[in-house]
């Protein structure tokens, strides 16, 4: 009898535990990992930048993850897009149809950006956060609900350059860049602002060469030969280091004064060394060595630690984008896509350089720019950014109503 | 906008497009030769002339110093050889019988494979050499500042055009090359070993390659990709130079480099066409190429 007794006990407490599990079933099951799917160039060129946002995401989730979010984990996957807009959107296309990812980043090309924004991101219904590409447009005229960038953009690059370009004495402008999406985008927003502020400024001339142009040495002869006040360089990382050291070889340097946004980052100086031309303008938001706050230092301490070399600007932005999807995630109290974007808008993120907003109006993190000019430092072992003009998030981004002016269908 | 172009500017541009091409003919010459004897369409070529930059950058780094850029200059050409002998020994020897478009794959599979094997070799950082200090900066031509580099290159050029015009029809081995390009059953009839004609003429157009990027380096960044941007221009040199022909690809690199440098200095904005336009132009009136195609 006993042993019955006992069989009988062991039977409803063994009842009682399935009961219990199927009563916990659906939060069990709720406590799932966030997937993230990151479409970026990880090969040719830009995979410099590619990798650098890459570590800086992989540093945030694994102190994120200690803790956890929602009692699961960040899980990512990433897909070299080969900085082809094609290619990008058939792997963001994947991501969202078959890995069944929660959230979208990437990429570093804005062609790309707009194109997975426009037919994955809006299509799908999912959330996509754009981390390099800088075009204004993605979160400006072309920007929708499940859109984001933790990228600073043209619009804001574009204003740096126009109020300190409009304090030099400069009237005859050449615009040279990048022939694709980013270089015209930033041209433009230079040239709208600065013709805005300085109506005498005028363009003598435009040059555009195909992105990634290697041989730069014809196009920056030319262009001296016209003798402008100031050069605007509408260039980005894949031909950003060939404009610096056409500048060097063609011995333009402190000739003719140039503007190059992001000219200053370290990714573009580092392989330079001490041959980097002085006297150029850039504007960037992120430096690993300014400002020299205990939030930066500690990050580029990790970041040292982890992967040898300082963070740069994706890394940075990266960085910042793990952190809006941890605490986004964490304010909506669930996994769900619509939630997620909701609780997006208007938060506000710790970063290595303070608190960052996503702003609710137009999805855009709003970031503090920093003027600066290159300076070779025998400290650094090269050029680095000095003589700092900061400018505020607020004094250099499109006002909310110029973003709906922009939005509304013409 | 106004034109506005001085005799100066105007010449110092063409120096620029002249010495550009140099560089184009020193690498499309090493890609014409291979076509020319082997008939290898060799999409390969562009990742060499890429290895080649980054072995000079290692080079000079390492040594150091005016030296360190000579060594360079030396050791990357003889670099890309030593990989071109053991690629053409182990996988190209087997091939040179299969059709075009079997080797066009397996070139561009190669292409992809170096072009990994560099990224694991050097990353993903962009890379740059400096030329020693009596070639920096630049010099004054007719009052319009034309860079000491290009300079350099102009010399260049044509000492490597000569010394290919000597290898190619002074010397046995150039006579059996150029043989076996017109009819290589024949050459092979009368004895001579024609699979280490080829591995030679091979190894010959693809240190040309390393060259190029060699020489190349202390003008651009030295990064990943840069094999695509030289392969496509160096395809299209070759093309309208006709096949196979080592003074259709000095031809079509004086061209190809001067129309640029021209297009830039007159219609700035659309300055990417030029060139293209051209290749475009020859192309339609005369298909096979300017010079005598060898195919």
């Amino acid at each position: 009898m006993k042993t019955k007794n006992v069989f009988s006990v062991g039977l409803v407490l063994a009842a009682g535990m399935v009961a219990a599990a199927t009563l916990f079933f659906p939060a069990v099951a709720d406590a799932r990992d966030i997937k993230v799917g990151i479409v970026d160039t990880y090969s040719g060129p830009a995979a410099v930048f590619g990798n650098d946002a890459l570590n800086g995401f992989k540093l945030a989730v694994d102190e994120i993850n200690k803790q956890g979010v929602l009692g699961g984990k960040i899980v990512f996957t990433t897909r070299d897009e080969q900085f082809k807009v094609d290619i990008a959107l058939n792997m963001a296309k994947e991501l969202v149809l078959k890995e069944n990812v929660d959230v979208l980043v990437g990429t570093i090309n804005s062609g790309a950006s707009m194109a997975i924004s426009e037919a994955v991101a809006k299509k799908e219904k999912i959330p996509f956060i754009v981390w390099t590409a800088k075009s204004e447009n993605i979160t400006g005229k072309a920007g929708h609900r499940y859109v984001f960038s933790t990228a600073e953009n043209t619009a804001m690059a574009g204003k740096s350059a126009a109020v300190a370009l409009s304090k030099k004495p400069f009237k005859k402008f050449w615009i040279a860049g990048d022939d694709y999406e980013y270089g015209h985008a930033i041209a433009d927003a230079v040239w709208r602002n600065l013709s805005k502020i300085k109506p005498d400024a005028e363009i003598i001339g435009k040059t555009w060469w195909k992105p990634g142009e290697p041989d730069l040495i014809p196009y920056l002869t030319a262009i001296q030969a016209a003798k402008p006040d100031c050069i605007i360089f509408a260039t980005g990382g894949l031909s950003m280091t060939n404009v610096l050291k056409a500048m060097k070889t063609t011995g333009m340097e402190n000739k003719i004064p140039v503007w190059i946004h992001t000219a200053t980052d370290h990714s573009v100086l580092k392989p330079l060394g001490m041959d980097a031309p002085e006297g150029v303008m850039g504007t960037i938001q992120y430096h690993y060595y300014y400002p020299d706050s205990a939030a930066n230092q500690k990050f580029v301490k990790d970041f040292q630690a982890a992967y040898g070399n300082p963070p740069g600007f994706p890394a940075f932005n990266a960085y910042t984008t793990a952190q809006f999807i941890a605490e986004g995630f964490r304010k909506a109290g669930t996994i769900d896509k619509e939630k997620f974007i909701d609780a997006l808008n208007g938060l506000m993120v710790d970063t290595p350089v303070g608190k960052v907003e996503m702003r609710a109006c137009d999805h855009q993190a709003v970031y503090p720019m920093f003027l600066g000019t290159t300076k070779i430092s025998k400290e650094f072992g090269g050029a680095i950014a000095s003589d700092f003009i900061t400018l505020r998030g607020a004094e250099v981004m499109p006002s909310c109503e110029e973003i709906a002016e922009a939005r509304k269908p013409k | 906008m106004e034109l506005n172009i001085t005799f100066a500017g105007f010449f110092s541009q063409v120096l620029v497009g002249l010495s550009r091409a140099m560089i184009l003919f020193i690498v499309s010459s090493g890609l014409s030769f291979i076509l020319g004897v082997l008939r290898v369409p060799n999409v390969a070529h562009g990742s060499l002339y890429m290895i080649g930059a980054f072995v000079a950058h290692s080079v000079a780094t390492a040594v150091g110093g005016v030296s360190g850029f000579w060594l360079a200059l030396v050791l990357a050409p003889l670099t890309v050889a030593l990989i071109s002998l053991i690629a053409e020994r182990t996988l190209f020897c087997h091939l040179y019988e299969r059709e075009h478009l079997m080797l066009l794959l397996f070139t561009f599979a190669l292409a992809l494979i170096l072009g990994d094997l560099t990224k694991m070799t050097w990353g993903a950082d962009y890379r740059s050499l400096t030329a020693p200090p009596f070639l920096q900066g630049s010099v004054s031509v007719h009052g319009t500042a034309f860079p000491r580099y290009n300079l350099f290159l102009l010399a260049v050029g044509p000492v490597v055009a000569v010394g290919l015009w000597l290898l190619t029809s002074k010397t046995m081995f150039g006579k059996i090359a150029r043989a076996a390009a017109v009819d290589r059953e024949m050459v092979g009839a009368i004895g001579i070993n024609v699979s280490w004609v080829f591995a030679l003429a091979f190894v010959l157009g693809c240190l040309l390659a390393g060259l190029g990027g060699a020489l190349v380096s202390p003008t651009v960044s030295i990064t990943l990709g840069m094999d695509h941007t030289i392969i496509i221009e160096a395809f299209l040199i070759v093309t309208i130079g006709g096949l196979g022909n080592i003074w259709g690809a000095l031809v079509g690199s004086l061209i190809f480099g001067i129309t640029q440098s021209i297009g830039v200095l007159i219609l700035p904005q659309f300055a990417i066409v030029f060139p293209y336009l051209a290749v475009v132009v020859i192309l339609t009136l005369k298909p096979t190429g300017l010079l005598k195609s060898v195919w």
